[in-house]
């Protein structure tokens, strides 16, 4: 068959899939401290005998956009941002059955959502469930508490229940990593993780800023035109595989006449 | 089919039941005691179409894979247990919690539900009851029909005067109940709230003491709903929703488009 066909078939197709990450990014313009996914097409060329001109496309989602979102002010002592570049160190499941895997990861990823919540017994973990991890493991509150502060570098301080105002009790601080993003990758769940599986040492220098959240960083405008251009993309290589039928046709009536 | 279209499909799903918050949001906005709600956004699972670090070809490898994520869901509506504004109407029998806590109030079948709102009246027999459904507040509080006037102290005692009598009595003591986890409380309607698994258990206290909120008389706590906050969510909702529509009809033109051209 026409390699015309093939290649202009493969081009359409990557294009979907790119439509794919532009409506992910989309679906996800309310979702706190979500990440827009970057995509990127690439030529892979598969010569052979006669003229290369065999070059398909691939898509690939290269990386992710790192810029901050904006802020939005809640006034719940809870939510948290992160002012700038760092992470929230989180704990996911694979933790507790990360030794079995001989172990591969300590389950620490890292999060930008700092929509905290206090379980009952007294953990601080994600609106997602993830356990938000201090200096030294998961963070846990002892309970009951009444005021729970949290600093801009992240120390915990709670007024234990029946205590004056005047005494505050520092439980932990909630551990706060810097790494360069380029070393960093998205897993599955959307939580992001070290390349290399190696855990981060904390920064000193990231700063949260409680009653904030910070929402997605998808920029709808860019990801429309871009779905734009892809759609109209897609129509020029479906015309060329409307192309192809017809020179095929003409072709075949060419050697119809003999 | 097309991956976008369903992916579309949950941005839609998403932004409609965040509007669905938004509006009970809005249409208890002069609900006494109303707390509001926002709903909690979370990304799919992501699919590995390629993965990073895969042959390209015998000695090259592909620097990045393609992950397609599968859309968005809420997968929580949180309940923002934040203080409401004060409302003063003087009526003795209003009374508001400034901090935290809750009162309890005893239901029907005997189990306790636990609420913000302080708009209380009597029964035919004295008892403090909530105005709609006549639940009575625990512990009981039952007031003689001869009093006069009845004073409630900001620790929640209860006191009454009766006529020829020149010391107040003492009828009784509102406790306040508070959670660990107040956004874990289930809302059940009627301006009450259930405890559940994760809210932890009520610890009841004497109010203004050791982290339970003063009581006051004489005056209600709003709603904490913040209606520009809200209509500006309103817009940004109904904006994504559009955007995400645009996506479905834009991947239905390319779809027809195939079955036009070829």
């Amino acid at each position: 068959m026409d390699k015309m066909l093939y290649i202009a078939m493969s081009g359409a197709k990557q294009n979907m899939q790119a439509l794919a990450i532009n409506a992910n990014n989309l679906a996800n313009a309310k979702t706190t401290g979500f990440k827009a996914d970057l995509s990127q097409a690439r030529s892979m060329q598969a010569f052979g005998e006669g003229q290369p001109t065999r070059v398909f496309a691939m898509t690939e989602s290269a990386s992710q956009n790192f810029d901050s979102g904006s802020l939005l002010t809640t006034g719940r002592p809870l939510d948290l941002a992160i002012n700038g570049e760092g992470w929230f160190a989180v704990q996911t499941p694979e933790a507790s059955y990360g030794a079995g895997l001989g172990g591969l990861g300590s389950g620490e990823a890292y999060t930008r959502q700092g929509n905290l919540r206090v379980t009952e017994d007294g953990t601080l973990e994600t609106a997602n469930g993830e356990l938000v991890l201090g200096d030294s493991g998961p963070i846990i509150l002892p309970l009951p508490v009444n005021n729970i502060q949290i600093s801009a570098d992240g120390t915990i301080t709670v007024q234990p229940e029946g205590a004056p105002n005047t005494e505050q009790e520092e439980v932990g601080r909630i551990k706060l990593v810097n790494p360069d993003v380029r070393s960093l990758s998205k897993g599955s769940d959307g939580l992001f993780r070290r390349k290399d599986g190696q855990d981060e040492t904390a920064d000193a220098n990231v700063q949260v800023r409680g009653g904030t959240l910070e929402t997605s960083n998808v920029n709808p405008l860019y990801e429309m035109t871009d779905m734009i251009a892809l759609q109209r993309q897609f129509e020029m290589q479906l015309k060329l595989m409307k192309t192809a039928e017809e020179i095929d046709a003409s072709s075949s009536s060419l050697l119809r006449t003999f | 089919m097309n991956p976008a279209l369903w992916i579309s499909k949950t941005g839609l799903d998403a932004q409609t039941k965040d509007i669905a918050v938004i509006s009970n949001n809005l249409a208890n906005a002069s609900t006494i005691g109303f707390k509001k709600s926002r709903a909690v956004f979370e990304d799919l699972l992501y699919q590995n179409i390629n993965q990073p670090g895969g042959r390209s070809t015998a000695n090259t490898e592909l620097p990045s894979g393609l992950m397609l994520g599968a859309g968005t869901k809420v997968v929580a509506t949180q309940k923002i247990h934040t203080q409401g504004d004060m409302l003063n109407t003087d009526n003795s029998l209003d009374i508001m919690i400034q901090g935290e806590g809750f009162f309890e109030i005893l239901l029907p079948d005997g189990t306790s539900a636990y609420s913000r709102n302080g708009q209380f009246t009597m029964d035919d027999e004295g008892s403090l009851v909530t105005p709609g459904a006549g639940y009575q507040l625990l512990p009981q509080i039952t007031i003689p029909p001869d009093a006069l006037s009845i004073i409630i102290s900001q620790e929640g005692e209860v006191s009454v005067t009766i006529q020829g009598q020149p010391a107040p009595s003492i009828v009784g003591q509102i406790n306040t109940v508070n959670f660990v986890n107040p956004t874990g409380l289930e809302p059940v309607g009627q301006n009450l709230y259930i405890e559940t698994q994760v809210s932890g258990v009520p610890q009841v206290g004497v109010p203004g003491i050791a982290g339970f909120g003063m009581i006051l008389q004489g005056a209600l706590e709003t709603s904490n709903v913040n209606t520009t906050e809200e209509l500006v969510n309103l817009i940004e909702s109904q904006r994504v929703y559009e955007m995400n529509s645009k996506v479905i009809s834009a991947v239905d033109e390319m779809l027809s488009y195939i079955n036009q051209q070829l």
